[in-house]
């Protein structure tokens, strides 16, 4: 039964990414070794029972819509060029503020689809649990690599977007009712950036009957209001960790009908909230949202926590709810 | 301490010998007992110092042998932190993440035991590393204090208590590793108290690491830092960071990182001497000292040695062309 509460449906999802049960780690660890190189063939069945894992601790913890949790991606969003034609991984750097690293991605010539992305992992999570919510991502990865083949970051990121439209596609085909793309890269860009990821999400989203989320973190969403309000998405991710004051200004000033995917927990430390203060900062944003559904999650991904406090950070957040059911 | 001219230094960690590590393993599982694992660590350290002494270095350290990883090693030793499991750096790399849970409290010994036994077993010069309370604090979660230069200041004191205690048992250098200060430089003015605090009343020669930053984000700023040198990572970046340091009058003693860690190239000894003499360019002569980049943990062992061992010659030679 999904939650009423003053009169909406409150979903709690997750953003995408989970930490590996850690005999899966281990189990990586073996197998691929610790170098930068030589990726192995991951056994399906070992795949399977370790989404499984993860999506046994989000259920206990009371979520709704789940994630395959990216067990085996290396390098953050930017995994996804890994299977992408063109990209060529390279040394690593810092990923946004946290303690952790990626493969710088550059382009080195004309991107194009190498074998399916994600749609494999989706569907391994899918068969366990239909309500499986499919992460991609476009702006932020071509913002987060190199180009040294196209003549403008609008050629790579149009390009990314038809591939990225590819995968949607093919998602569906998987059974995929939910697709989210992870921007964070958005809340740094410039108006014209803005037009280039609104015309690419176009593109994505042609042709795709899912629906879509457009998830944003790391901080707050000032330089991207009003314009993302306009984007071609069901629902849109704030960060209200980070950037709660000012993400609470921008719904109040600018009213909206879409969806909203609240990021209230601290995705990125052990800390756990108090829960009247989760609470207090729900029915704040309720206070500012029209549409009839909201989705609650952790304002990040989880894939940085310890295992055992992803799935305390997610309880926490739920049982906020709990008791609380009707108005 | 040595008063030769360009001295050459090792960062702090030396690739662990596959055995002590198979040895560690085994003691976790049971396998191996507490006297036998002792046995490995100052077997290994003194088979460590001795290829720093082949290699010809003038100030080294035991390789840091016994620290599993710079974060971690102090968190287990100081009250306070609690670490629930490992968190991913990339890949298929972790660290065993600590989290403050409580006050942060002086409790064990951190360094004196490795610098007395490291002081029974050689008389070349020696340098002791320490994590600084800023990137113990940055590279945990804080779930105790409301803020986090609390944490760091309180840290800082727990600090100063041991390097007050280290200097008192012989030590006469000391250096505070703290990579993590350019990746925040907006909290530039925590990192320097965290470094007044920690050097409080300290008589020794003191110096800072820091690897891997956009140093243009933090200098000349840090020459503010109360510590006698900086020791810089050059050779990663192909010392265009040189040009950074060159635009500000450097007034420290610098650690001049001349050797790639993260290639298992051999830099051969003419290309480490037109190295070393880059950090001429900023500071004169005497106040450089030659070093890696970084620890050089994660070479191999051979190759780890070749390096330090060409770095060397390659500094004999360049001191006796410029005297
Ligand atoms: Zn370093």
């Amino acid at each position: 039964m999904p939650h009423k509460y003053r009169e909406k449906t409150i979903i709690p999802t997750i953003m995408g990414g989970y930490p590996r049960p850690p005999w899966f780690a281990e189990y990586l660890k073996k197998l691929e070794g610790s170098q930068k190189e030589n990726l192995k063939e991951i056994s399906e069945e070992i795949e399977q029972r370790a989404i499984n894992d993860i999506l046994d601790e989000q259920k206990k913890a009371g979520i709704e819509l789940f994630a395959d949790g990216q067990l085996t991606w290396q390098d953050f969003l930017c995994h996804l060029c890994t299977k992408i034609e063109g990209f060529k991984m390279t040394g690593l750097t810092r990923y946004f503020d946290n303690n952790a690293y990626y493969r710088v991605p550059v382009v080195a010539s004309k991107l194009e689809l190498k074998d399916n992305m994600i749609s494999d992992e989706f569907e391994l999570a899918y068969k366990t649990q239909p309500q499986t919510k499919a992460v991609l991502s476009c702006y932020s990865i071509a913002e987060l690599s190199k180009n040294e083949f196209y003549n403008n970051k609008e050629e790579v990121v149009m390009d990314i977007a038809s591939i990225i439209n590819g995968e949607a596609k093919s998602l569906v085909k998987k059974g995929a009712k939910y697709i989210q793309l992870d921007e964070p890269s958005l809340l740094q860009a410039d108006k014209n950036d803005l037009e280039i990821a609104k015309e690419a999400i176009k593109k994505i989203v042609r042709g795709v009957d899912a629906k879509f989320f457009l998830a944003t973190y790391y901080g707050d969403a000032s330089n991207i209001f009003p314009e993302i309000l306009d984007f071609n998405v069901d629902v849109i991710g704030l960060d209200f960790v980070e950037g709660y004051e000012k993400n609470l200004e921008l719904l109040k000033e600018y009213k909206t009908k879409k969806e909203i995917q609240a990021g209230i927990v601290d995705g990125r430390t052990t800390k756990m909230e108090k829960r009247e203060d989760v609470k207090n900062k729900i029915n704040n944003i309720l206070d500012c949202c029209d549409a009839d559904t909201f989705f609650l999650s952790p304002n990040t991904g989880l894939e940085l926590l310890p295992y055992v406090k992803a799935s305390e950070k997610l309880m926490n957040m739920c049982d906020c709810f709990r008791g609380e059911k009707y108005d | 301490m040595t008063k030769k001219l360009l001295p050459t230094t090792i960062v702090g960690s030396y690739p662990k010998p596959k055995w002590l590590n198979k040895m560690i393993k085994d003691h976790k599982y049971g396998g191996v007992s507490d006297k036998v694992l002792e046995q490995s660590y100052t077997d290994s350290i003194k088979t460590v110092v001795k290829e720093q002494e082949l290699a010809g270095i003038d100030i080294l350290w035991d390789g840091e042998m016994r620290r599993d990883e710079m974060t971690s090693y102090f968190a287990d030793h100081i009250d306070g932190f609690k670490i629930y499991g490992d968190v991913r750096v990339w890949g298929n790399n972790y660290y065993r993440k600590p989290a403050i849970v409580d006050k942060l409290k002086y409790r064990d010994e951190l360094t004196i035991p490795e610098y007395k036994y490291l002081k029974t077993i050689t008389s070349k010069g020696i340098k002791v590393p320490i994590t600084g309370p800023y990137t113990i604090v940055d590279w945990s979660f804080n779930e105790f204090y409301s803020k986090k230069d609390e944490a760091i200041y309180e840290l800082a004191e727990v600090i100063n208590k041991e390097l007050k205690a280290l200097v008192r048992a012989g030590a006469d250098y000391i250096q505070i590793d703290d990579p993590a200060i350019p990746t925040h430089p907006e909290e530039l003015e925590i990192a320097k108290n965290s470094i007044e605090i920690a050097t409080r009343g300290i008589k020794a020669y003191t110096g800072i690491h820091i690897c891997y930053g956009d140093y243009s984000k933090i200098y000349p700023d840090i020459l503010e830092f109360n510590t006698d040198q900086f020791d810089f990572e050059f050779a990663n970046k192909n010392f265009c960071d040189v040009e950074v340091f060159k635009k500000y009058d450097y007034t420290k003693d610098i650690g001049f990182g001349c050797l790639d860690v993260h290639t298992r190239r051999v830099e051969n000894v003419e290309e480490i001497k037109k190295n070393i003499r880059r950090a001429f360019e900023i500071v004169e002569p005497k106040k450089v000292y030659v070093d890696p980049d970084c620890g050089v943990k994660l070479l191999p062992s051979d190759i780890a040695f070749a390096k330090l061992k060409n770095m060397c010659l390659a500094a004999d030679e360049v001191r006796d062309e410029i005297r």
